[in-house]
């Protein structure tokens, strides 16, 4: 069976399971699936997290590789996508830790000049200035603001994620909220 | 700043956060795959045996799923059948009902993939695993044929024939023989389960 086959009958399935149970057995069509499935925002997170298209292409096979690696463990406790989301971050903030590749100062607002429509009240430079600053966050509280403030996530999944309490989430959220405000201070009344 | 402005700033970042320019998917599955499951297979319809026996259990199986379910849906829900209830009030018939379609769905489900993967994938992968899983599967299977499930006998009929498939896988031992698995296909023939598997559809659809 192809992977579009495959994906064509997981469409008609309620839920994944299909897919797995085949992935889990070895079935490499079943595992492309998957990861036709789940490869674009994996690779999203994963560029927003490290910031750097090389390696977020990287980091994103290094992820499914993972994620095949370990399949056999995944038991649905969670979705999964949460469960490969949670392996993405690992691997991306583990990739960040041992290449020190986190982009800051000049190079991020040089970024300024390719921004989308800019939104009716940021100046340019503050928005360059913000994303400066949440890059510039440790590694953890990078994550939670990527997570929680642009992604989305629930403190209850991104602790679901990178393994720690849902508590812990928020606290590391205020932390880098701070952190954020602090680094912004200068610039506060710019855009409004 | 206030936490306000902050918000605003964040809010406006969530909307013009730079997507990434858009990899080669196929091209990274290239690397994926070469390290998850070694080289691209050359061609995997004509490196196997072509299977009937696989795709039409399947195919028969899925369909059993689909159909024998559903049909089993309605016996259940319509009035009067002699019923084993094991404790379960008839007026919870239909929440009971409904968990063993989930049970029995799974079991199926799961039987399929493992039966379909076992002739060609068998010899190659642990054999301690297809035990497990079968082993696990004949519990259900087991579990099920003694339910309110098996009040159906078509149904019935369906789980012995599983049962008596699944006892043999689970009895595979690490370093089998290709022997071994083929008097397990082998006896899939002998004792014509998928011809009955098919006759079981056949019934079901025409409503019997």
């Amino acid at each position: 069976m192809t992977h579009a086959a495959l994906a064509a009958e997981a469409s008609t399935v309620p839920d994944e399971r299909f897919l797995i149970a085949r992935a889990q057995q070895g079935d490499r069509d079943a595992a492309r699936s998957l990861y036709d499935a789940h490869s674009r925002r994996v690779h999203r997170l994963v560029f927003r997290l490290c910031g750097d298209e090389e390696m977020a292409r990287d980091l994103t096979q290094d992820t499914f590789i993972r994620v095949f690696d370990k399949l056999s463990s995944f038991r649905g406790e969670s979705a999964f996508a949460t469960w490969v989301h949670r392996i993405a971050v690992t691997v991306t903030l583990n990739g960040l830790r041992k290449e020190r590749r986190l982009k800051r100062g000049a190079d991020d607002l040089d970024v300024a000049n390719d921004l989308p429509a800019p939104s009716n009240n940021v100046d340019p430079d503050l928005r360059a200035r913000l994303r400066a600053a949440i890059e510039a966050l440790p590694p953890g509280s990078r994550a939670s603001v990527i997570l929680h403030d642009i992604e989305g996530y629930t403190h209850a999944e991104i602790g679901e994620m990178l393994g720690i309490a849902e508590g812990t989430s928020k606290a590391r959220l205020f932390d880098a909220r701070s952190r954020l405000r602090k680094a912004l201070a200068a610039y506060a009344n710019r855009g409004e | 700043m206030t936490e306000e402005r902050l918000n605003e700033l964040l809010d406006d970042a969530r909307r013009t956060w730079p997507l990434p320019p858009e990899p080669d998917y196929q091209a990274m599955w290239g690397r994926i795959e070469r390290e998850s499951f070694g080289a691209r297979r050359p061609d995997v319809g004509a490196a196997r045996t072509p299977s009937w026996r696989t795709f039409s259990l399947g195919l028969a199986a899925a369909l059993m799923m689909g159909i024998g379910l559903g049909r089993f849906t309605m016996n259940q829900a319509a009035p009067a059948p002699t019923v084993v209830t094991q404790g379960v009030p008839t007026d919870t018939a239909t929440p009971a009902s409904n968990a063993y379609d989930k049970v029995a769905s799974e079991l199926l489900g799961r039987t399929v993939v493992l039966l379909t993967s076992l002739p060609s994938e068998a010899r190659n992968s642990s054999g301690e695993r297809f035990s497990n899983q079968a082993t696990e599967l004949l519990t259900s299977t087991r579990l099920l044929l003694d339910s309110p499930a098996a009040s159906d006998p078509r149904f019935k009929d369906l789980l012995e024939d599983l049962e008596l498939v699944l006892a043999q896988i689970a009895m595979l031992q690490s370093g089998r023989s290709r022997q071994e698995i083929d008097l397990i296909t082998d006896a899939l023939e002998e004792r014509d389960v998928v011809p009955r598997i098919q006759s079981a559809v056949a019934r079901l659809a025409r409503g019997d």
